[in-house]
């Protein structure tokens, strides 16, 4: 190869090297805050592991510079260039140069085993203190918490205001988890069907759902805000549609809002298009779908605001007499509460915005300040559901579609639904 | 298996032992045994250890053909936001068959296909220690994998391919959650790619301890044998651990056992943890083979010996011990508890130095060496360069409270990508260039190598090198799309046309094979020589490419780098100088007098048994009934079949040497290993031309 030659690829070499390091760069700097950044943490747990990690990412990027820069001092220091022919007498070299045949050097060996492992054993110590520091973490401030159960493919937030989980929850809701600023709270992982994983990368590291077990967590946000999440553990077809959101609402607006949550909804008048919409509800959502004070007479046999008879899902708490769980059987309450929808700026396992270029101004409180409704979609939804997010309803997994309804019965629908605040 | 083996083969050995008309008849009727080495029969009836790996090789690339064809489709569902290239359902098959494909049918065959072709080479042997039980690993092999493989087609398009990732947690694997039959293919399928490995491990393990040439001690084997045989281990233990728990997902399944079961009080990280004590080791044994390549390739493009040889061999050594004690690391999110937390992150971080120390005395094996960078060299630098992205990233997912924002995130898919494309594909890659000319006596086009090396290297790090900003910006595995809004739109896009470019590379690869093949067709088949680029392992000091019964004598070796150190001495004042030309050293390939064991029919028919027992588990139990009676027979056929075939022309029967070689090794031990044929002599060949006679 000419020499030419040679320095083009030692140039496109070094090329690649330095692009990757500068798209690195570049990507860390400028392209930080997404919004489901681990690198621009929220949350003290999060923050607790930004810390912990950041300084080992310098470590590891002056190690990664050190041998990515000895590898070139030697290409460029030592390389051969000449003939490769290989006709020679000396085979594939033609010449009879030959460096001084080192074997080895034990010191060397020991000294490069040593290094690394007394580093490795300093960056041990401060990860096991990090590590038992955020187990430890027991919630203060507030007592609640709330029960986080993963079903294929959305999520249900079972409150305990006052912290005993062995007693019925004072509300359910789904997909958005609402929380006050600067508490810690507990959160009691489980899951209906298969191994899911609850995520939101601004406030804490995730934690496996897993069927049969309760997994203990913990979740705070230092400032308020709407932070994203997603399921992180494969659990089948809509995977990766199984989103969440958490929400941080200052301590005050957090007691409105829970306030309102414990409000069960009122049925709407009869011949108006939202109590059209109710009749058609009840005959085609209720019997998965708890809209607390109006499904409940209908589906569940209890009292209209009793609190759901399904929230044991493992039956702990019940002599062994669960829920739903794991079975073809979907039965009301299996699916999302959807009492107060429109408080939630997503639907569908937060797969779609319930409102249109709402941004940050979800009306968690106070429906005037919502942006549009996101009719089209919603509409969509209801109609053919696993067009918009693939299910197997079939199966009784998912939504299933409701084509024969007509477009009249779905604005009906949708009237109903928004009266749901 | 290997027992049976030995002692049904043996009576017929002493049998067949006096030479003259006493064989000339059939003893056993029909069972007779295939002969010739032309043609595409001789290749399918094949024991000869060179063959069986090349065919490892080939199969390795088809496959990888097909697993790069599912990271493409992966690619363009993932390219923008909202992707609706292929859909949730298929994406899930696709990236599932994806992993199994890329981890079951290409890296571990691939370096099944040195392992078959250059461990007996390496350490001077003459073939494997049960030659036919290596041709059945290889039919089973194929087997499993197109088994695994059909999957994607039958009952339509990736309509049954397994859906539930390469990992398959349950209980979303169960009939419940994944109805298809993807499932029952996964682990049927992986069930037999498991016999084929753990047959090829006892058999090569086997080798390595019993066949080494006359004064190979263990210290004098090759790095890439070590490696190799350290392979060999983790498989031999780790492969019944994937095994049980594929037993059971298949009982769980198909006849309503109920291992996985939540509803009747399973836990569904049984699976877990029986998935991972496998799957970690796993990673070493995809890995170490690969290591192995490197080890061979730096020293000899830097003209000096490998540096501190036995801090590489206990590195591996410990690699191998250590892989087993870190599993739980994968699961640092399942719940586990702080306790198995710490103690799985402690050990995770520790495990870094071994791998560390090989990557510097690699370093320190090209410092002051004289460096040539031919493709090979290229390659392996490129190992060592890669590896060591993927190293650190795993050090920093040991760190176990961060871990718990990375895993399942494509931090870690870029992770492994660094280790086992950067690592083992690139090492694997490599080995190809550099063992081409020995196998099939020409070299592979440098400048197509290289230019292919520098495309796909390019490609590699922007297909892979984003990901590690995807997962820290928070983007999940195994999604099948993602939001507009959640801004992983820019470097997916990046990543995809890498992925494209990676494929281009891939594509030179092939035009390389085909354009050299073809110009050295051409040029009237120059021979390369034994040893094109002035090597040093024994498999040098052969004929390229290499006869099929190895070498012409057996080889005494009197230290590490054997074969090096008869063509270079040194000079009074030091100086490393010519001791002798290649030409005289290395053997030319001219004994036809050494005994070969003789192909077999069997091995692919019971290879062709099991795969039909495979869809017979998975459709109709009367077809594994009828793969059953296959299988039996040819189990039969197997015990039943002569050592030799009596009719075989030039039928050699060097029974004057200590080892009779078929099947097995050194039955008289004659206090050191040998595995390989004397040479001829006077003596043995006269009772040859007179057998032939007789026989004629």
């Amino acid at each position: 190869m000419s020499g030419r030659a040679r320095g083009l690829v030692w140039l496109s070499s070094l090329l690649v090297i330095a692009g990757t390091i500068a798209l690195i760069v570049v990507a860390i700097v400028v392209d930080k805050d997404h919004p489901l950044s681990t690198l621009s943490p929220v949350g003290r747990q999060g923050r607790d592991i930004a810390e912990l990690i950041n300084p080992i990412f310098i470590v590891a990027g002056v190690v990664f510079f050190l041998v990515q820069g000895a590898v070139l001092a030697l290409w460029w220091r030592y390389r051969v260039a000449g003939s490769e022919t290989g006709d020679g007498e000396y085979g594939y070299y033609d010449d009879d140069e030959f460096p001084d045949q080192t074997h080895g050097n034990n010191r060397l060996e020991i000294a490069w085993t040593i290094v690394p492992t007394v580093l490795l054993a300093v960056i041990s110590v401060f990860t096991l203190v990090a590590l038992f520091a955020l187990d430890d973490v027991k919630a203060s401030d507030e007592d609640i918490t709330v029960t986080v159960i993963g079903q294929q493919w959305w999520w249900e937030y079972q409150y305990h205001l006052d912290g005993d989980t062995d007693t019925p929850p004072d509300f359910v809701t789904a997909n958005e988890l609402v929380i006050p600023v600067g508490v810690d709270v507990a959160l009691d992982i489980k899951s209906r069907d298969v191994i899911h994983s609850f995520w939101i990368p601004k406030l804490n590291g995730k934690r496996d759902a897993v069927p049969g077990r309760s997994h203990d967590w913990v979740i705070q946000s230092e400032e308020p805000g709407r932070f994203r999440g997603q399921c992180t553990e494969f659990c089948g077809l809509s995977h990766g549609y199984m989103k969440m959101v958490a929400v941080a609402l200052p301590t005050a607006e957090f007691h409105q809002w829970k306030n309102n949550q414990m409000t069960p909804a009122e049925a709407p008048a009869e011949g108006t298009p939202e109590g059209e919409g109710w009749a058609t509800f009840s005959q085609q959502c209720a019997s998965c779908h708890v809209v607390n004070g109006l499904t409940s007479a209908a589906n569940r046999g209890g009292a209209a605001d009793s609190p759901p008879d399904d929230w044991d899902i493992y039956g702990e708490h019940n002599g062994g007499s669960a829920g739903p769980v794991l079975t073809t059987e979907l039965v009301a309450g299996a699916a999302p509460n959807l009492t107060h929808l429109m408080t939630r700026g997503t639907f569908a396992g937060s797969a779609f915005d319930l409102y249109l270029n709402a941004g940050d101004h979800i009306p968690y409180l106070d429906l005037a300040e919502a942006g549009t409704l996101n009719r089209g979609e919603l509409e969509a939804w209801i109609s053919n559901a696993p067009e918009r997010k693939p299910a197997d309803a079939d199966d009784l997994r998912g939504m299933p579609a409701r084509t024969g309804l007509s477009p009249t019965d779905i604005d009906n629908v949708v009237a109903f639904l928004s009266t749901l605040d | 298996m290997t027992v049976t083996d030995r002692t049904i083969t043996a009576p017929e050995e002493t049998l067949a032992l006096p030479a003259g008309p006493a064989i000339a008849h059939r003893p056993l009727g029909i069972f007779t045994r295939p002969q010739g080495s032309e043609g595409w029969r001789s290749w399918l009836f094949t024991v000869d250890h060179k063959r069986i790996g090349i065919m490892y090789g080939a199969a390795a690339l088809f496959f990888f053909l097909v697993g790069g064809a599912e990271a493409l489709f992966i690619r363009l569902q993932l390219a923008t936001p909202n992707g609706s290239v292929i859909g949730a359902g298929t994406y899930n098959g696709v990236f599932t068959m994806h992993g199994v494909t890329m981890v079951f049918l290409v890296i571990m065959p691939m370096a099944a296909a040195f392992a078959n072709y250059l461990l007996p080479l390496q350490v001077g042997a003459r073939d494997v220690a049960f030659p036919r039980l290596n041709a059945f690993s290889f039919w089973c092999f194929l087997a499993g994998g197109l088994l695994l493989t059909s999957s994607i087609l039958v009952g339509g398009w990736f309509q049954n391919a397994p859906d539930g990732g390469w990992f398959a947690y349950a209980p979303n694997t169960g009939l419940l959650f994944s109805p298809s039959k993807g499932i029952d293919f996964y682990a049927v399928g992986l069930q037999i790619l498991g016999i084929a490995s753990l047959v090829s491990a006892i058999n090569l393990i086997v080798t390595v301890l019993n066949m080494r040439t006359p004064g190979m001690s263990f210290f004098r084997m090759p790095v890439l044998t070590w490696m190799l045989l350290i392979t060999q281990f983790l498989l031999l233990f780790a492969l019944p651990v994937i095994t049980v728990a594929l037993f059971l997902l298949m009982f769980d399944r198909l006849w309503d056992a109920n291992f996985f079961n939540v509803e009747a009080g399973a836990d569904p990280l049984l699976w877990q943890h029986l998935f991972w004590i496998f799957g970690h080791p796993e990673v070493y044994i995809l890995i170490l083979p690969a290591f192995g390549i490197v080890s061979e390739i730096i020293p000899t493009f830097s003209r000096k010996p490998l540096f501190g040889y036995h801090f590489m061999v206990a590195s591996g050594i410990a690699i191998g011990f250590m892989g087993w004690g870190v599993w739980a690391h994968h699961m640092f999110t399942s719940g586990v508890g702080p306790l198995s937390v710490a103690a799985f992150s402690v050990s995770t971080m520790f495990i870094a130095v071994p791998t560390g120390v090989k990557i510097l005395n690699w370093l320190a094996t090209m410092y002051r060496g004289r460096l040539r960078f031919t493709t090979p060299m290229l390659y392996a630098v490129g190992v060592v360069s890669m590896f060591t992205i993927g190293g650190l990233s795993g050090v920093t997912h040991a760190i176990a409270p961060s871990d718990t924002q990375q895993t399942d995130t494509y931090y870690i898919v870029a992770h492994f990508h660094y280790v086992i494309f950067g690592g083992a594909l690139l090492g694997l890659f490599g080995g190809f260039y550099y063992w081409w000319p020995k196998a099939f006596g020409y070299k592979l086009s440098e400048a197509w190598g290289k230019a292919s090396f520098w495309v796909m290297l390019i490609g590699f790090n922007f297909t892979f090198g984003p990901m590690h900003i995807l997962g820290l910006q928070g983007m999940s595995r195994r999604i099948a799309t993602y939001r507009a809004d959640e801004g992983f739109a820019l470097w997916n896009m990046v990543a995809t046309i890498g992925a494209f470019v990676i494929a281009v590379g891939v594509a030179m690869f092939f035009w390389n094979v085909y354009v050299s093949t073809r110009n050295w067709r051409r040029a009237g088949r120059p021979d390369v020589g034994p040893d094109p680029w002035d090597a040093r392992g024994l498999e040098w000091m052969t004929a390229s490419p290499v006869p099929e019964h190895n070498f012409d004598e057996d080889i005494q070796v009197d230290r590490l780098d054997h074969f090096w150190h008869r063509k270079y001495g040194k000079d009074e004042s030091g100086r490393v100088v010519r001791a002798a030309p290649t030409s005289e050293i290395a053997h030319d390939g001219s004994n036809t007098n050494v005994h070969l064991p003789s192909p077999s029919y069997w091995p692919i028919v019971l290879g062709g048994g099991i795969l039909l027992v495979g869809y017979g588990i998975i459709y109709n139990l009367w077809l594994a009934a009828a793969g059953l009676v296959f299988l039996i027979g040819a189990i039969y056929g197997w015990i039943l079949e002569p050592a030799d075939d009596p009719d075989a022309a030039g039928h050699h029967d060097d029974h004057h040497d200590d080892d009779d070689g078929d099947d097995h090794g050194d039955p008289d031990g004659n206090g050191g290993p040998s595995g390989n044929g004397e040479s001829a002599s006077a003596e043995t060949e006269e009772p040859e031309t007179e057998e032939a006679a007789t026989v004629g």
